[in-house]
């Protein structure tokens, strides 16, 4: 269960992120609730995450997560560009998260 | 420019106190301190971006928020070396930092071609 919190507590960051650059954008209130609920969420799902799992852990999951997950958002929605590198780093990061979820 | 570093550094310093918080805070006081910490690592963070290159900004204080918190957790909460969990926690941050790092670059190289 409490991977799935981390896994959920990656997810609001982005979207707290991806509302970061609406916010530039719209400058509107929606973008401005959007931003600190995505954040406000994620928040509480990484502390529900941190009550079985060790700290370090769960922040760099936590952090991995969010990093990837913004990169995959922008090549897929937002066109932004599939260089290998950004591919390379990605999968280094999918690859170590899953290697800590079984060793943990 | 210093000062900018100086601000990624205690932008990382919060981030160590408030991940702490999260985990073992318990009551009223030890929460709003947690939200403090919160509210002043990000502060210092976008601060820092200002004059910074934002993906190089965002590498070290992550760099800097990892270790910090993996060394908090061995030093003062008795939590257990393991070699492999080190080792997978240094590859996902090779992976975040190297991502950050890449990005950053192609932000600049799009806003010399636009």
């Amino acid at each position: 269960m409490a991977w799935i919190w981390l896994v959920l507590a990656g997810l609001f960051e982005m979207t707290g992120v991806i509302m970061i650059n609406q916010l530039h954008r719209r400058r509107d209130i929606w973008s401005a609730l959007g931003l600190a609920a995505g954040f406000g969420l994620s928040f509480v799902c990484l502390a529900l995450a941190m009550r079985t799992l060790p700290m370090g852990t769960a922040y760099a999951v936590w952090t991995g997560i969010g990093a990837s997950g913004g990169a995959i958002v922008g090549i897929l929605w937002f066109k932004e560009s599939a260089d290998w590198r950004r591919i390379l780093f990605i999968i280094i990061i999918l690859v170590s998260t899953v290697g800590l979820k079984l060793v943990s | 420019m210093t000062k900018e570093w100086l601000k990624i550094i205690i932008a990382a310093a919060f981030e160590v106190v408030w991940v702490i918080g999260l985990k073992h805070a318990d009551d009223v006081l030890s929460w709003i301190v947690t939200i403090i910490a919160i509210v002043i690592s990000f502060y210092a963070l976008i601060a820092a971006g200002k004059y910074l290159p934002v993906g190089t900004v965002y590498a070290v204080f992550v760099g800097l928020g990892t270790a910090g918190t993996v060394l908090s957790e061995i030093l003062f909460f008795d939590e257990p070396v393991d070699i492999v969990k080190l080792l997978l926690i240094g590859t996902l941050l090779i992976g975040v930092i190297g991502l950050k790092l890449v990005t950053s670059n192609e932000e600049k190289k799009q806003e010399v071609e636009g």
